[in-house]
């Protein structure tokens, strides 16, 4: 059973862009980044999930309850940090741990100050008086402190400094291999890249591609570089190609087809040099971001 | 029960300030009343002085000054529903909406904990503020009428004035939370139900002194807890029955529309 399965889990707004047609199957144990830019549909698709929103049509399940019928029970076993951290002004920290702690059946809170400990977090500060980098820590206890079977992050770097970030990706990879299932939004390749087993890239608000890292890195895409002899660069028509560029007799090419068509083709002329490497993850989120869908 | 201690613990200054607010109010009425007592002659003339509708609009025309029920009824309990009402109305359109406002409601609603359960919890909060509120407010108005020399009254009948401006911020906290969900800032909600507890007091002044806009009264809260009513003939349950409707359907209603609504902040 998948922890998250969406079936053209759609929502719209009027005018503005929702999530259209989001089918995604996110399993146990896995670390799923989900990727895009920002206004692609990212937090729309996790608000729907944890049922602040309502799909307009399409169904989502968690741990197999639906989202908006079992909307408590699945909360129970998720844990959510928002994109943007708010608490309540009047209250400490450990007030906040408390509060929140009184929702759930069995005492989480020496395994709150646990995790504080870990994050540095002064559970005594008021938390009207805590930097955005010190609420995220909070957002961050609070997702992890009921040990759920599901964290679901929206953005959840932005604002720890790099020491901290650190520590979180730690935290994670210890929940993770405990079996905790982690989805997470981002537009920070560095962090997906080092997280994740899997990614969905979402773009104006559909899916273009779910799979995972090494996926998108080896078996699709290869940065090609051409030299050729007669200084003349021939335009290479062939499916596959998504980027083409040419400087000083030199054709860069940005491929995704079969590679035997390409030195097919490229055997119709004399080389000086040809280059196929892989290329970095910018390059295959820079390409899925500009342009339309593969 | 969670949400509800909450709002309890956080609401209990603005609770205290109001009750002490509207209880010094009814104490420094009752202690002028007895120098006001002594002179009834006087009384008369200042009585003569009001315009005829001015006395109309604090019942003036029907109720004395001179007996200290009288007093009470002309000159504080408008004051403690007129106000009271404000405190009721603001409250009720920010216990939630601050919520949304500061952003908290997306860690609230990560809890598990229904929408439908924390509405109640609010809910109850309120109640329960607002019948501590209108307690506290009762027992110093006892106080100050035995402390004082007032004279004869009918505490059955001053217990009745207590009670029902209870009534009245009930409904006007149900009206003011379930207009809130129209909207998301919490400014706009406290302003929009301070409007409306100002507005209707003023169609309620309008349909006293306008046959012409008579029927408009029954379209105003304060149209079912008159205070003259209220010394001649006691509780009409009809009366009653409205409040009490009109608290239920805004509640319901506040429910109906929750239990759907996009949670955009």
């Amino acid at each position: 059973m998948p922890v998250i399965e969406t079936v053209g889990l759609t929502k719209s707004y009027g005018r503005a862009r929702g999530i259209i047609d989001i089918n995604l199957q996110v399993e146990e144990g896995e670390i799923f980044g989900f990727i895009g830019p920002n206004g692609a549909g990212k937090s729309t698709t996790i608000r729907t999930l944890l049922n602040f929103i309502f799909p307009t049509s399409g169904t989502a399940k968690i741990l197999g309850l639906d989202v908006v019928r079992d909307s408590v029970s699945i909360r129970r076993q998720v844990g959510y940090l928002p994109a943007e951290v708010s608490y309540y002004d009047d209250m400490t920290v450990l007030d906040l741990l408390r509060y929140s702690a009184r929702f759930y059946a069995s005492d989480h809170l020496p395994y709150a100050r646990q995790l504080a400990d870990i994050f540095e977090l002064d559970l005594c500060r008021p938390i009207h008086a805590l930097s955005l980098g010190n609420r995220k820590k909070i957002g961050i206890v609070l997702a992890l402190f009921h040990r759920p079977k599901l964290l679901i992050f929206d953005e959840p770097t932005s604002g720890l400094d790099p020491l901290m970030q650190r520590r979180f990706f730690e935290v994670l990879e210890e929940v993770n291999s405990q079996g905790t299932t982690i989805f997470f939004s981002s537009h920070v390749l560095s962090e997906v890249q080092r997280l994740c087993h899997r990614v969905g890239i979402i773009k104006e608000g559909r899916i273009l591609h779910v799979g995972t890292m090494d996926d998108l890195r080896h078996r699709y895409f290869r940065n090609v570089r051409v030299e050729f002899k007669q200084g003349m660069v021939p335009q290479l028509a062939l499916p596959g190609v998504l980027h083409s560029q040419q400087e000083n007799g030199t054709l860069s090419l940005l491929y995704n087809g079969d590679i035997n068509q390409l030195l097919a083709a490229l055997a119709q002329y004399e080389l000086t040099n040809l280059w196929l490497e892989e290329p970095s993850l910018e390059e295959i989120f820079l390409h899925y971001y500009e342009k339309e869908g593969v | 029960m969670q949400v509800f201690r909450r709002e309890l613990g956080a609401n209990r200054k603005g609770w205290l300030v109001w009750t002490i607010a509207l209880a010094a109010l009814n104490i420094l009425m009752m202690s002028v009343y007895p120098s006001f007592r002594q002179d009834t002659a006087n009384l008369e003339a200042v009585m003569n002085l009001f315009p005829e509708a001015f006395a109309k609009i604090f019942g003036l025309d029907q109720l004395s000054m001179a007996d200290p029920i009288g007093f009470y009824a002309t000159e504080a309990y408008f004051m403690v529903i007129l106000f009271g009402s404000l405190y009721a109305a603001m409250l009720g359109a920010s216990i939630l909406s601050k919520e949304e406002d500061d952003k908290t409601i997306e860690f609230l609603l990560a809890r598990p904990i229904s929408r439908g359960r924390m509405l109640a919890d609010k809910l109850l909060a309120l109640l329960a503020l607002l019948l501590l509120f209108n307690v506290g407010i009762g027992i110093v108005t006892f106080a100050a009428f035995a402390i004082f020399d007032v004279g004869e009254y009918s505490a059955a009948t001053l217990l009745r004035l207590v009670t029902a401006p209870f009534l009245a911020h009930l409904t006007f906290a149900a009206l003011a939370f379930c207009l809130a969900l129209f909207f998301v800032r919490r400014k706009s909600a406290t302003s929009t139900a301070i409007g409306m507890v100002i507005g209707l007091y003023f169609v309620d002044v309008l349909a006293t002194l306008s046959d012409k806009f008579e029927l408009l009264r029954y379209f105003t809260p304060y149209n079912y807890v008159k205070a003259v009513e209220l010394v001649r003939n006691g509780f009409d349950p009809a009366n009653v029955f409205v409040l009490l409707g009109v608290t239920i359907i805004a509640v319901a209603t506040s429910f109906f529309l929750y239990n759907r609504r996009d949670i955009t902040v």
